[in-house]
């Protein structure tokens, strides 16, 4: 019984991270149609950057959440500004956009991680912060992991209420289901993609800062978190966010449950997941 | 109020219009008609800055409006209400209306916009919780009317707003149409039903192959054999 209660507090832990980077990814690639493959590097950057203002300057993890994300949503908006609005205005269709728009992020993968090589060298970089098991039902937990989840669900409540709510998020959500309308209503499409894919790196860079509390972090940790967002978002469905929130819980379930078993597999459980939906459901959990 | 002069408009370096003239007048109801593909839904998408002219002129209350984008043209107060409706599918009736009023100036009335629009079509408020794409198709076209009059627009593009409804619904549209124009506001209309059209309409043009082929009061119109044999089936 312990060790099931175990698991399933270890998933829920790591799937708040997941929910948050795949709900990033979802409005990357949901709305803004760019199927990021740098978003991993948003990720790296917060947790490179943490790490520096904590063991250089002495800044508490949870301030630099504070920095570290409204960096990431300037940095990401102004890609999206001067980059890929640029490559959708030139792109005779919508499919020559989304695959030109690909390309030029996995050029961005190599740029920004050659960069942070320069900057942080290619060491493994770790700090302890919170380090304080904690009881929970009879099991143990480290506080970080707590914290963790906690801010990842706060982030990711506020979002979905600020898309539920407030006049931008709906914003959002019609210029997802159908943007040529969305511009005939008054919204300035190309702002709302810029903020769309400045909000995925900033829930990328926030989720890098929390990642960094818990793990050691180095330049090319990026990538496997974009292939688990990648995924989490083909399960929850494309477009959808409370589909990428909960398709991060449900993976991060899986992830835990495989791992008791040998963590070496659970990279190979994700992809099996992965294929086996393409194959069943091949519009996720909350997709159409 | 709207100018249009000379427009060209492109699909790629497929051309839809050639040299396309034609003016409306605040207060009037503007029939355009047309068979299929003649370019009836190009004019308005190049009205409404989701197209742009190649070379002409569209001048709006004075000021130049081609080559504007989309949202600063309903900013300016023309309202699009497209060909299919177009609704928000995962969005409640009530949030599509929200949708219409997202310009800032409609925004901060957008209460007593509602309530206005819910006056013409009061099964709208009943159905406000309710996801669009689960209401009829006549119920849907109300949205579509209803969220394009939430911007509180001068002019209104309607682009063949009875399209696939029951008789009775047509004359509903039209009888709501009418009314607008009663109430002040101005109307281009594109539409299939050509003699109903004509009788709420004070001018009308016939576009065919993307050129301006006629153009007149509708009581003249009526009398032309173009118009008797194409579209009156007479
Ligand atoms: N997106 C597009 N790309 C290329 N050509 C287009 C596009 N949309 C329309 N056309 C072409 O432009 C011409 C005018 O089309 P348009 O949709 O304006 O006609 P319409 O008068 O509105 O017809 P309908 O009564 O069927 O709605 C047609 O020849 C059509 O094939
Ligand atoms: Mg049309």
């Amino acid at each position: 019984m312990v060790t099931l209660l175990n698991m399933v507090i270890g998933g829920l832990l790591l799937g708040g991270l997941y929910a948050l980077i795949a709900m990033g990814l979802t409005l990357q690639y949901g709305v803004a149609r760019v199927l990021n493959i740098s978003h991993g590097e948003f990720i790296m950057l917060g947790g490179m950057t943490t790490w520096t203002l904590y063991t250089v300057f002495g800044i508490n993890p949870l301030v630099c959440l504070a920095i570290c994300g409204p960096i990431a949503f300037v940095l990401g908006f102004g890609i999206h500004r001067v980059l890929f609005r640029r490559l959708q205005a030139s792109a005779p269709s919508q499919g020559a956009f989304e695959s030109s728009s690909m390309l030029a992020s996995f050029g961005l993968l190599f740029i920004i991680q050659n960069l942070a090589s320069i900057a942080w060298g290619t060491e493994i970089r770790a700090y302890t912060y919170l380090a304080i098991p904690v009881h929970l039902a009879g099991a143990v937990f480290q506080a970080n992991r707590l914290v963790a989840l906690g801010c990842a669900v706060a982030i990711g409540v506020a979002f979905y209420i600020f898309v539920a709510r407030t006049r931008m998020g709906k914003a959002i959500r019609a210029a997802a289901q159908d943007p040529a309308t969305a511009g005939l209503m008054g919204v300035n499409i190309n702002s709302v993609l810029a903020l769309c894919f400045g909000l995925g790196a900033a829930m990328a860079g926030a989720a890098g800062v929390l990642i960094s509390m818990i793990y050691p972090v180095h330049v090319v940790m990026g990538m496997p978190y974009t292939v688990i967002a990648m995924i989490v978002v083909a399960l929850g469905g494309l477009g959808s966010i409370p589909g990428s929130f909960i398709g991060g819980f449900v993976l991060g379930l899986v992830g835990s449950i495989v791992a008791y078993m040998d963590p070496g597999l659970s990279l190979v459980a994700y992809y099996g997941i992965f294929i086996l939906l393409l194959l069943v459901r091949p519009t996720g959990i909350m997709g159409r | 109020m709207l100018e249009i002069s000379n427009i060209d408009t492109y699909y790629g370096k497929a051309q839809a219009l050639w040299d396309v003239s034609l003016s409306v007048d605040e207060g009037e109801i503007v029939a355009l008609v047309g068979s299929n593909g003649a370019g009836k839904t190009t004019l308005l998408k190049t009205l409404s800055g989701v197209l742009r002219p190649a070379s002409g002129t569209v001048t709006f209350l004075g000021q130049r409006i081609d080559g504007l984008a989309p949202h600063s043209i309903v900013e300016m107060g023309i309202s699009h209400i497209p060909e299919g409706r177009r609704l928000f599918t995962q969005m409640s009736v009530g949030e599509n209306l929200e949708m219409g009023a997202y310009v800032h100036a409609a925004w901060k009335r957008r209460e007593e916009t509602l309530d206005q629009v819910h006056e013409i079509f009061p099964v709208l408020k009943e159905r406000q919780g309710q996801l669009a794409s689960t209401l009829s198709g006549g119920e849907q076209q109300m949205v579509a009317m209803g969220r394009g009059l939430m911007s509180r627009p001068r002019l209104c593009l309607f682009d063949e707003p009875s399209y696939g409804l029951a008789p009775m619904l047509v004359t509903e549209i039209f009888r709501v149409i009418q009314d607008l124009r009663n109430q002040g506001m101005t109307v281009l209309l594109v539409e299939q039903n050509v003699r109903q059209s004509l009788e709420i309409a004070d001018r009308a043009c016939v576009l065919e192959n993307g050129r301006i082929a006629l153009a007149g009061e509708c009581e003249a119109l009526l009398e032309e054999e173009l118009v008797k044999k194409a579209y009156l089936g007479l």
